[in-house]
């Protein structure tokens, strides 16, 4: 029992010490707190064409403001330090700090909140349009050149330092100073004074009847991220789906866990950027507040010597593991030399065809590689021969991997992976290596399986009928953790003051009662293939479940003598008990010991050598 | 882990004066078998394991054994019995067994062994027993006996491992594949020299031995010394076996079959924590940590524990939440569960969508055909139309769901689904990269393609075996165990025998086995010349920004600093190339903080303002002790503090620090630091000393004078505000 728990465990966020250190990993070396905030405008175009469709389709100003609401309420689970802002121009109404005619700043930059949340709300459906008109109204008089100025006021008047600023303008119309070239060549400009001071301008360009024509105007006015170029355009979002694909895609600044090289041999190298594709998404860590104010407090950890009082600092101390009676002493930094084995980097051992990557062999999440220039110039064009040249003999690099000092190596597959695009040029998958982690020896374990009972064709033949009826199409981002889904609207609940949160609804639940009708008769039929009559598959576990219940309830005290502790203790010998017996030995004696087999034991360890 | 029965092993060691004697430049047999041993017990001892160790010599001078009598096994001696392994077995593993002059019969031996085990064991539980025997199989044997010695081992279950000083070649013995295939492609270092005919006729019987007790894998526990320093194969044999998890698969809410899971990959930890121990006194108890809360506000005003509650961030919000409240409101689930939510083509699960840190085997459940049948349909169905399952998991209660992938997996002995999670649309981070195939500055021409073409052939590590057909690996990771815990054993022992001792070298044998075979080292040498001739790749040097700012450098003589004659007495001179190249350095210490900052802050990717950040931690630390020894070192570290950032041209750095450090000396009592500070003229960076800045001489000279008029305080540096927001202020 006690492995799955503690695996389970150390998942959440309630980490114990151990899993900090293990967990520890690359991501904590890109910490990035110190590089200032990422801040990203949506410049939302709010003319009547925006307003109008075809049948029953959403407008595409519906779409846009659904979009930016799911990449708040994402921002708030993900990135909650980031500054968003949103910009409607061509409103009959006009705010910004320049007082430009047409532009409404809706929201400055700042943190995504709930209230934020709420006001886009507002603007929603056939009542939000409505709405839209009589708070803002419309007015195609704008320049949209004054419209980016007004966001470069936005990113300037931030107080706090911005690593990453772009833009994001939504709109149907790819002409919109066809009879003024004044207006289009202000717009230029500014898109050229935004390009020189760092901002990007993505362009997310909605359906226009009769197609949107980029090359009319805003080939010259969009300004793509260096490191995002596909070399071509993507095409226009018709559907929210679409756009928020093209959204999320670069709602986020892309950052590199570490840059390392990758030798071929020990004089030859060429340098990889490492990133992470999908990194677990956990609940985040409770703030502690005043209770009076609510307001955060700070906490302050210090060490010191429980005898003299005095202040120890990480120097007065060392590390010390005890086995048996014997106590072994390193210093702090012993601990960490005893991890390294090699300088940092990918260290290529060989090739191997891809069918030799065992499917089950997973210990961790994959990392991607992409070269990267700063540390070794040239390095893309050999990182792009040898991935072209991998994909082509379809083999995989096995490297030796140290992500970071003072951390042993790791064998490591490298597995090509090349570029795609989707029908909407928006790419689904970039060009680079996937870094796959290998088992040592120690993480594959031998497994008492269970001897098998073939199955016959028939039997065979009706699962697969069963099958065929519950297909469906697998994608990464068909589920979304219910786990802090729940947590979020919880809090957004409190935060907002109403009275029930929303239920978010668990995706990750079977959908039986849709199971079953498809289903029909298939699952009688099998069952009947398979199962004698009077067997019953939940019965035998549910009886045996609650007979562990009751067990679990009424558990026999597992006694053992004061004498018999004592020896143990003297011994060494204590580990040879299981926890229960030491917990049970730590409640007799009124000792705290915590959870873990170790501190049980340095509770009893303790008690024994004062009584 | 350690679940199950113990494990009862005897080490049965030969130590006869042929297994002291070894060709020059080599260890003798008895040397590597002995470190083999080492590395099992200290496996044994720091992993706390519940196995029992005995130990038989054989070939000793003496005789101790309770067989013996007359003749009758002569020169065997049990030497230790069986007991949980420790510390004084390591020791007389390492200086106390000694060669002996004599010579006996290892099969006698194994008699010793077995009554050993047979005796010791009474009355108590054993999951296994177990016998280990290194010889080099040169002292005379005589094999009468040996049926009753199968029959025997074969009655009690007593398995038995060989270890010898060469590889056996089994092919010649029919059956089986060759144990040491491996270890000859690999290094090819163990001599293969002519075996004497005393050790044919050894090899001869430990082969009946083997074949008898087990006809298909006995041959494959006869290990050679080299091969299983590497591999360490003895463990697989007494390794335990993991939990199973007893659930219900479910298809709908009709269908459930009864199954169990097993976890098979999982990365293995070190259970054992280090715990923080007084230098002096060396105890635990010694030192106590103290957490205060205190308010974000000028005085810092403590509040106590029960007087705060829980928030979490809702983005730009703070909402108090209390345990309770969120214990009741969250998202619960009822239980255990294993149900298929639907089927999906297997290629649409791709291998870097794989989350979590384990991969389960799911097993129909134990003694139940029919679920055992039912199980079996699903496997093959879903093998057959090369589906995969997606499933909800959720290993109890208490635990968060998970949706990931079951597969199947046929082998021929068993068949199973096995489960990986899959991520959440949270986890993603679906990420724009720029496209290679579109950027002409980044095609290789034809010739690099051909160059890199030839690299990859030859560095392939798989070749294909002399009659074709199957494949051998030259390198498979996961038959490779984790480097890092026969390191750190090896540190335990060493400081255990040698507590003021440094650290050991890492073992060479470790090193090479994480090291490209030898075979493919040779042969991709002229293949790597051509691509590095082909491929132009040069470094991209960081000194540009150095060499200006030691231009713009003038000479601070209050400051005693110079460039140009770098000071060699004190730490600033020693610490040089050698400890930037050697990494030990990764944040700043209390021990030696100004050195460290100045070796952190060269390192190529450093950030200044975060090691800065670090050492104006040190510098706070060291001015809340108050005492002059810890203002000098404050002292120290602002001096380093303000050389590195006129070389490194981080002027601001310093500048806003050194204001924030004015400001508080009145609500800190640091009047006295602050006259060190003046008499010392450590002042602001002025701009005649480096071009970031706009203090000038009187402005700095002002900044030391006695503080009387500007009584407005400067917000603290924490990481949330922003140098440009404190010059704002000024």
């Amino acid at each position: 029992m006690s492995e799955w728990v503690s695996y389970y465990r150390s998942e959440g966020p309630e980490e114990d010490e151990e899993g900090e250190q293990q967990e520890e990993g690359p991501e904590a070396v890109a910490s990035y707190s110190f590089s200032g905030r990422d801040s990203l405008i949506f410049l939302v175009d709010a003319s009547k064409a925006m307003f109008e469709c075809e049948g029953d389709d959403v407008t595409p100003f519906d779409m846009t403001i659904q979009c930016i609401r799911n990449v708040y309420t994402s921002k708030i689970i993900s990135s909650d330090r980031d500054l968003l802002s949103v910009v409607f121009y061509g409103t009959e109404k006009n705010k910004n700090s320049a007082d430009f005619k047409h532009i409404y700043v809706l929201q400055e930059l700042d943190n995504p909140g709930a209230k934020r949340v709420l006001e886009l709300d507002k603007y929603r459906g056939d009542e939000g349009r409505v709405l839209f008109s009589k708070t803002f109204g419309h007015n195609a008089d704008y320049s949209l050149g004054e419209a980016l100025w007004a966001c470069s006021n936005l990113f300037s008047d931030v107080r706090v330092k911005l690593s990453h600023k772009r833009i994001m303008l939504f709109t149907n119309e790819d002409d919109p100073h066809a009879n003024d070239s004044a207006k289009a060549r202000l717009a230029r400009t500014r898109a050229g004074d935004l390009r020189d001071t760092g901002i990007i301008l993505d362009l997310m360009h909605l359906k226009k009847p009769g197609g949107f024509d980029i090359s009319l105007f805003y080939r010259d006015i969009i300004n793509i991220a260096e490191d995002e170029d596909l070399g071509i355009q993507p095409q226009e979002s018709e559907k929210l789906e679409h756009l928020m694909r093209k959204v999320r895609a670069k709602e986020t600044k892309k950052r590199t866990l570490v840059r390392l090289n990758l030798y071929l041999n020990k004089d030859l190298s060429l340098s990889v950027g490492v990133y992470s594709l999908a990194h677990k998404a956990y609940k985040p860590y409770p703030v502690k507040l005043y209770r009076e104010t609510n307001e955060p407090v700070k906490t302050k950890t210090r060490m010191f010597n429980g005898k003299t009082g005095s202040l120890l600092l990480p120097s007065d101390t060392k590390r010390a593991q005890t086995y048996g009676n014997r106590q072994i002493v390193l210093e702090k930094e012993e601990t960490e030399e005893l991890k390294r084995f090699d300088s940092l980097g990918l260290f290529l051992i060989g090739f191997k065809p891809l069918s030799m990557l065992k499917q089950h062999h997973h210990i961790r999440p994959s990392q991607f590689i992409y070269p990267e220039e700063s540390i070794i110039s040239g390095s893309t064009t050999l990182f792009n021969a040898l991935l072209i040249k991998c994909l082509e003999k379809e083999v995989m690099a096995l490297c030796r991997y140290t992500p970071r000092r003072n951390v042993p190596p790791r064998f490591v597959a490298l597995v090509p992976q090349e570029e795609e695009v989707d029908e909407q040029k928006v790419q689904i998958a970039p060009p680079g290596f996937h870094v796959i982690f290998l088992p040592y020896a120690d993480d594959k374990r031998n497994i008492d399986f269970t001897e098998k009972v073939p199955a016959d064709p028939e039997q065979v033949d009706k699962m697969k009928e069963i099958i065929k009826k519950l297909r469906f199409k697998y994608r990464t981002d068909s589920f979304e953790n219910p786990v802090l889904q729940q947590h979020f609207r919880n809090l957004e609940a409190l935060a907002l003051d109403m009275m029930e949160p929303e239920q978010a609804e668990d995706l990750t639940m079977p959908k039986a009662e849709e199971m079953n009708r498809r289903l029909g008769n298939l699952v009688e039929e099998f069952k009947q293939l398979v199962y004698p009559p009077d067997y019953n598959p939940d019965g035998k576990a549910a009886k045996r479940k609650q007979a562990a219940d009751g067990q679990a309830e009424k558990r026999p005290k597992v006694e053992i003598s004061k004498d018999e502790l004592r020896r143990h203790v003297q011994t060494g010998t204590l580990g040879k008990l299981t926890v229960p017996v030491l917990k049970d030995a730590c409640r007799l004696y009124g000792l705290r010991g915590g959870g873990k087999k170790q501190e049980l034991m340095d509770a009893l360890t303790e008690y024994f050598s004062e009584h | 882990m350690a679940r199950g029965g113990k494990v009862a092993i005897v080490l049965c060691l030969d130590v006869g004066f042929t297994m002291d004697s070894s060709p020059p430049d080599e260890e003798s047999s008895l040397e590597q078998a002995k470190k083999i041993m080492t590395k099992f017990v200290q496996r044994q001892v720091f992993a706390e394991s519940r196995d029992e160790v005995a130990v038989v010599l054989f070939g000793t001078d003496g005789t101790k054994n309770d067989l013996a009598s007359g003749d009758q096994y002569q020169n065997i001696t049990v030497h230790r019995s069986l007991m949980l392994p420790d510390f004084d077995l390591l020791e007389d593993i390492q200086d106390v067994i000694k060669p002996g002059s004599e010579q006996a019969d290892f099969l006698d031996a194994i008699i010793v062994c077995m009554d050993l085990l047979q005796k010791e064991t009474i009355g108590k539980k054993y999951e296994k027993r177990h016998i280990e025997l290194f010889t080099d199989l040169s002292s005379p044997v005589s094999d009468d006996q040996l049926r009753i010695i199968i029959d025997n081992l074969k009655k009690t279950g007593i398995s038995l491992q060989f270890f010898l000083p060469f590889p056996v070649d089994v092919d010649d013995a029919g059956g089986g594949t060759s144990a040491s295939g491996h270890s000859q492609m690999h290094r090819n270092s163990f001599p293969r020299k002519g075996l004497t005919e005393q050790q044919k006729k050894g090899v001869d019987v430990v082969r009946k031995v083997m074949y008898t007790l087990d006809e298909v894998g006995g041959l494959e526990e006869i290990y050679s010394f080299r091969e299983s320093l590497e591999r360490l194969s003895m463990f697989k044999k007494i390794e335990r076996r993991p939990m199973a998890w007893p659930c219900q698969l479910t298809i709908g809410s009709n269908l459930s079959i009864r199954i169990l899971a097993y976890k098979s990959v999982t990365e293995e930890k070190l259970k054992k924590m280090w715990t923080v121990v007084d230098a002096k006194t060396l105890r635990k108890d010694d030192v106590q940590k103290e957490t205060v809360y205190c308010l974000n506000d000028d005085d810092e005003t403590e509040v106590q524990k029960d007087d705060t509650i829980q928030g979490f961030r809702y983005g730009s919000d703070i909402v108090p939440f209390s345990k309770e409240d969120e214990e009741q409101m969250k998202y619960k689930t009822e239980g255990k569960c294993f149900s298929v939510l639907g089927f999906s083509r297997s290629s649409q699960i791709q291998r870097h969508y794989y989350m979590g840190n384990q991969v389960l085997k799911v097993f129909a459940a134990k003694d139940d055909e029919n679920a055992a049948v039912a199980f079996s349909a699903l496997v093959h169905a879903l093998d057959e139309l090369d589906v995969v399952a997606i499933v909800r998991y959720a290993y109890d209660r208490r635990c968060n769901p998970q949706v990931g992938v079951a597969f199947p997996y046929i082998k021929d002995a068993y068949e199973c689904l096995i489960y990986v999670q899959l991520p959440y649309m949270e986890d993603l981070r679906p990420y724009i990269f720029s496209s290679l195939k579109n950027n002409k500055k980044c095609i290789p021409t034809a010739d690099q393609l051909s160059a890199v073409d030839s690299l990859i052939d030859s560095m392939n590590l798989i070749y294909e075996d002399g009659d074709g057909g199957t494949f051998k690996d030259l390198f498979k990771p996961s038959k490779i165990p984790n480097p890092h815990f026969q390191r750190l054993y090896q540190c335990l022992q060493h400081k255990a025998f040698h507590p003021n001792e440094p650290l050991p070298p890492i073992e060479q044998h470790l090193l090479e086995m994480l090291e490209m075979p030898h075979v493919v080292k040779e042969r991709c040498q002229a293949p790597l010349e051509k691509v590095k001739a082909l491929f132009p790749l040069k470094e991209v040097s960081k000194k540009k920004e150095e060499k200006t700012a030691q231009d713009i450098f003038k000479d601070n003589t209050e400051d005693g600093f110079n460039p140009k004659k770098p000071k060699i007495e004190d730490d600033e001179g020693v610490f040089s190339i050698i400890k930037l190249a050697e990494g030990s350095v990764t944040s700043v210490g209390s021990v030696n903080p100004a050195e460290d900052f100045r070796i952190l802050v060269r390192r190529e990717n450093a950030d200044f303002r975060d090691v800065s950040q670090q050492l104006i931690n040190r510098i706070d630390q060291f001015l809340e002790n108050k005492g002059s020894q810890y203002y000098m070192k404050g002292i120290n570290c602002i001096r380093a503090f303000r050389e590195e950032a006129i070389k490194l041209s981080k002027v601001q750095c310093f500048n806003d620090f050194l204001q924030a450090l004015k400001s508080k000396v009145e609500d800190k009592g640091l009047a006295d630091f602050w006259e060190i500070m003046v008499q010392d003229r450590i002042s602001l960076i002025t701009k005649d000393e480096a071009g970031g800045s706009s203090v000038t001489s009187e402005e700095a000279e002002k900044f030391l004078a006695p503080k009387e008029k500007k009584n407005e305080t400067l917000p603290p540096t924490d990481e949330g505000g922003d140098v440009d927001d404190l010059l704002d202020m000024m």
